[in-house]
């Protein structure tokens, strides 16, 4: 849900000029955050940009729906803050140059995604001592989406809101937006659950914390 | 939606129009001021005229018309949402809502159907900071290539049974198979960054510098601004 991506046009400039403002300053931020990073990193973003992009694009069936996954959380563990936040604008740029998603709230689209995916890595860490690298992927993944979903919401809601939607409409649309977050809170933490399960067997050096499989053998 | 993206981005290149030949950076400019006015408009009139203009645009680019509508309507469903949420009555009110997002995504697909995607990053790649701007190069290239890996993934799990079972097994063996595009991202990156480096990578992506190169086909944008501008403050009163 958190990536059906608003257009131009239907969200009130009090919402997507300061969105837009905040997205710049965040990307500014990160910018200088990821200052002394490896040049191969911004290859490995990108890469893993292009897997958001591609995964969006691809249907999973779920009995009657079909669920687009964002793999955000993911990205969010495997990438951190700045990095997550970088995949989440420029992920939001492309699609919106395609008509997918407005210009103008490219901001609050990048918000949208970006700000649950930079939780991610904290709730990652706090969470993969205890639990296991698939469990608190999973576990950092639903939050992303808790996050993500609400603030989804919050800037529909505002939106409607703003433009004059009396308060049963607004509950009508809480009531339909509601069993579709929760269902996208629990998929993408179960495909969450597979990726981190399959990387920490395979390449654990790549999860953060994690030592490489080479170590244990050697 | 990537198939979409794939044909425009080829007839972007193999387009052979006047619009194909201009700068990017004037279509930039006209795609900018055709969505800003389309979000700032207050009068139906002007919203149709917009409407019109950057269809006149996307038509006479040759974009294929099916590509056009397919790329354009995606903003239908959510302002649809708006338009239900909204609901006054009226039909000025819906038209409102559904003329504003088609008109800025209209214009954003005849930018992108026109401009090869070296010259439309460049110039906003030099006002992004560093790493965001070559992620945009770096994104768009692995694209095409990790779209390919995913869709022929699925379809593997698919046939080795990957589909059937809880919904549980479903999705935890569909994030294993993901977990390979990882890395194959990761690997890819590797790779990538080598052969940049053997070209001399100097630390930035710059793109070419074609986006400012100016051609005679930008009179042509120049006077497409105009026109809209001049359609604007025409009907900027109108009801």
């Amino acid at each position: 849900m958190t990536h059906l991506h608003i257009p131009d046009g239907v969200l009130p400039l009090v919402l997507w000029a300061p969105g837009l403002a905040v997205a710049l300053l965040l990307l500014a931020l990160s910018a200088l955050a990821l200052r002394g990073a490896n040049r191969q990193r911004v290859a490995y973003q990108g890469a893993l940009g292009a897997l958001v992009l591609a995964v969006m694009a691809v249907e999973v069936p779920l009995g009657p729906l079909e669920y687009h996954l964002t793999l955000m959380g993911p990205v969010g563990v495997l990438l951190g803050p700045a990095g997550a936040f970088q995949v989440a604008f420029v992920a939001s740029a492309i699609l919106a140059l395609v008509g997918h998603g407005g210009l103008t709230v490219v901001g609050l689209n990048a918000m949208v995604l970006g700000a649950g995916s930079a939780l991610a890595r904290p709730a990652y860490a706090l969470l993969a001592g205890r639990l296991g690298p698939a469990p608190a992927m999973a576990c950092a993944t639903a939050v992303t989406q808790l996050v993500s979903g609400a603030l989804w919401l919050a800037v529909v809601a505002a939106g409607m809101h703003a433009g004059g939607t009396g308060a049963h409409r607004l509950r009508l649309f809480a009531a339909f937006a509601f069993p579709l977050w929760l269902v996208g809170i629990v998929v993408e933490a179960l495909v969450a659950w597979g990726i981190a399960g399959f990387i920490a067997r395979v390449r654990p050096d790549l999860l953060p914390g994690g030592k490489a499989a080479t170590e244990g053998a050697s | 939606m990537i198939n979409t993206l794939a044909q425009i981005d080829h007839v972007a290149s193999a387009g052979r129009t006047p619009w194909h030949r201009a700068s990017a950076l004037s279509k930039l400019v006209v795609a900018t001021l055709l969505v800003l006015l389309a979000v700032f408009a207050p009068s139906l009139a002007l919203l149709a005229w917009l409407y019109g203009a950057a269809w006149l645009l996307v038509l006479t680019a040759r974009l294929p018309w099916r590509l056009s509508v397919a790329a354009s309507a995606y903003p239908l469903l959510f302002a649809l949402l708006f338009v239900l949420a909204r609901w006054d009555g009226t039909a000025g009110t819906p038209l409102r809502l559904l003329l504003r997002p088609l008109t800025a995504s209209l214009a954003a697909v005849w930018l992108v159907g026109t401009t090869p995607y070296p010259d439309l990053f460049a110039p906003l790649s030099r006002v992004l900071p560093r790493s965001v701007g070559d992620g945009l190069f770096l994104t768009y290239r692995a694209l095409f290539d990790l779209m390919g890996r995913t869709s022929g993934l699925l379809r593997a799990l698919r046939l080795r049974g990957g589909a059937t079972g809880s919904a549980r097994r479903r999705l935890t063996l569909a994030g294993e198979g993901l977990a390979t595009m990882v890395l194959y991202g990761f690997e890819r990156s590797q790779r990538l960054y080598a052969v940049m480096l053997m070209r001399g990578h100097s630390g930035r992506v710059c793109g070419c510098r074609h986006f400012a190169e100016w051609t005679r086909s930008d009179l042509l944008v120049a006077g497409a601004g105009l026109v809209v501008v001049a359609g604007a403050v025409a009907l900027w009163g109108m009801p």
